[in-house]
């Protein structure tokens, strides 16, 4: 089987296309989401609308959960006052603009899917707020694959797609208590994981403006990581005439977070 | 010399018992810490809170942290807090939420919120559940790699905690992860990162069990855990301990 895994299309109905295109050129068999469908793009309805249609499996990322169930995060969860700023307008924007009816939908997807040894979730098993970057700490990242049960954990939220294979030695932990001073030593091991991001469809940051996914096929047990070249033009017009932060259109054209990352991305804000 | 202690949960006869045992160490004793859950749904939280806060003369001043009970005092209170009221209710039933209700007043919860959610002493970590929340309960059969996680969360050296209530030592010997990455560029050379030994300490609880309670004592400079338990009587004129199991 080919799976075709996608993220963080974020209104750009112009990228989703160009994506589920080339997934078929692929011959892709069966198509995963990981989230994100709304926020930052002029087509939330339309991007929501694809996907239900097209019944694609997808789960709730962080954008789809504040559109359900409101902003509730803190200004620690944004790395300045700027990216607060536009975070809280591109919102207010999505708000105004999503229909009911997608936003029933939004509130119906689930945090996490699972196919055979295969986990997909946004941002991470514990939150689609977390970010799993390729310098998270390699522990910390085994331990997120190790607590879905999956040997593979795709994941999106950071908008630059890589493959992550995590080969860890046993932990020897040496056990002392009341009934055992000298101590009892225990062995624990961990098969070979993996972490996959899939990138982004439609916000891309890996330094060009292109869609970002992933094919993985399940036989070879290979990720292809894709780069699809689309009008990105016509949706930055299109975040400029809508009304959304013309910081959106500059960025996507780009390829760029405009080098603003939060200090500790593992950091969730639980307010 | 510290001593960590952990889940008084109101239980002023077993604070007094634990205090008792201090008192004997006391020229040895450099700092007291009480990881979280010093109140509970018990009559005597006020009263414990008062003694707690007045201090102990001959021992220093403890050091109090958040635990399980005090984000669900806050809760209760409207004063913020983490608290899962569902969680309590199915835990401990309806009835108990009335009890903590009655037990800790709006002028001792306001102190509680004041409290820090734990401490960072040297290249240690004290603190109730981990920085995950005070609800992580930590204990000797918790996965390794979520043991490695939340030390790496804790950036520390020795994580000190109180949730499972179980006094224990899991030193995590060696640990070793190699990682490749590939980008849209290609792949990246591998690379290895060994995880350097460190530590997680249950430090027990003190009056979840009327006449037992346990508790720990730490030195800094040798990096020695005292595992500490003790009984006392808990009918009136009976409140010192009665053994002290070393």
């Amino acid at each position: 089987m080919k799976f075709a895994v996608l993220s963080c299309i974020h209104g750009n109905l112009a990228a989703l296309e160009a994506v589920l295109a080339d997934a078929q050129a692929q011959k892709a068999d069966r198509i995963y989401c990981l989230g994100d469908l709304v926020g930052y793009g002029p087509y939330p309805n339309e991007v929501v609308e694809r996907i239900r249609t097209l019944e694609i499996q997808t789960c709730r990322g962080c954008w789809d959960d504040d559109t359900v169930e409101g902003v509730n995060a803190c200004e620690c969860s944004y790395p300045s006052v700027l990216a607060e700023q536009r975070g809280l307008a591109a919102h207010l924007w999505s708000n105004r603009e999503v229909s009911d009816q997608a936003r029933a939908f939004l509130a119906g997807l689930p945090y996490s899917l699972r196919e055979g040894n295969l986990c997909f979730v946004h941002g991470s098993p514990y939150s689609a707020h977390e970010y799993l970057l390729p310098e998270t700490d390699a522990f910390v990242a085994v331990e997120r694959v190790l607590s879905t049960g999956a040997d593979v954990l795709f994941c999106g939220h950071t908008h630059v797609p890589y493959v992550r294979t995590l080969d860890a030695t046993p932990v020897e932990i040496t056990v002392r208590g009341p009934a055992s001073a000298s101590g009892e030593v225990r062995q624990f091991s961990a098969s070979l994981k993996r972490i996959v991001n899939a990138g982004s469809v439609g916000e891309p940051r890996h330094g060009r403006p292109n869609a970002t996914y992933v094919l993985y096929d399940t036989e070879r047990v290979e990720v292809d990581l894709r780069e699809v070249e689309y009008d990105w033009r016509s949706t930055c017009a299109a975040i400029v005439e809508k009304g959304l932060p013309a910081i959106f259109a500059w960025r996507l054209a780009r390829g760029l977070e405009f080098a603003e990352r939060a200090e500790d991305p593992t950091h969730v804000c639980t307010r | 010399m510290w001593a960590i202690l952990s889940g008084v949960e109101g239980n002023l006869t077993a604070y007094q018992a634990v205090l008792a045992d201090l008192k004997r160490l006391h020229s040895r004793l450099k700092a007291v810490y009480i990881l979280g859950d010093l109140v509970g749904p018990r009559p005597e939280s006020e009263a414990l809170v008062e003694l707690v806060r007045a201090g102990t003369a001959g021992l220093p001043q403890a050091a109090v942290c958040l635990g399980w009970w005090e984000e669900h005092c806050l809760s209760l209170h409207g004063l913020g807090g983490n608290g899962d009221p569902e969680a309590l209710i199915r835990q401990h039933g309806a009835d108990t939420v009335q009890t903590l209700w009655k037990s800790v007043p709006l002028a001792t919860a306001q102190w509680l919120r004041s409290l820090d959610l734990g401490f960072y002493e040297r290249d240690c970590m004290l603190i109730h559940g981990s920085t995950l929340g005070v609800h992580d309960c930590l204990h000797p059969e918790t996965p390794a790699f979520e043991l490695l996680d939340r030390l790496v969360r804790a950036d520390a050296h020795r994580l000190f905690c109180g949730r499972s209530g179980l006094i224990f030592e899991l030193v995590v010997e060696s640990a070793r992860v190699a990682t490749t990455i590939t980008t849209l560029d290609g792949p990246q050379p591998v690379t290895t990162l060994d995880f350097v030994p460190r530590q997680v300490v249950g430090v027990g609880n003190v009056g979840r069990l009327d006449g037992q309670a346990s508790y720990i004592l730490y030195d800094p400079s040798t990096d020695r855990v005292e595992f500490k338990s003790l009984t006392y009587g808990t009918s009136r004129g009976c409140g010192r301990p009665g053994k002290s199991d070393l």
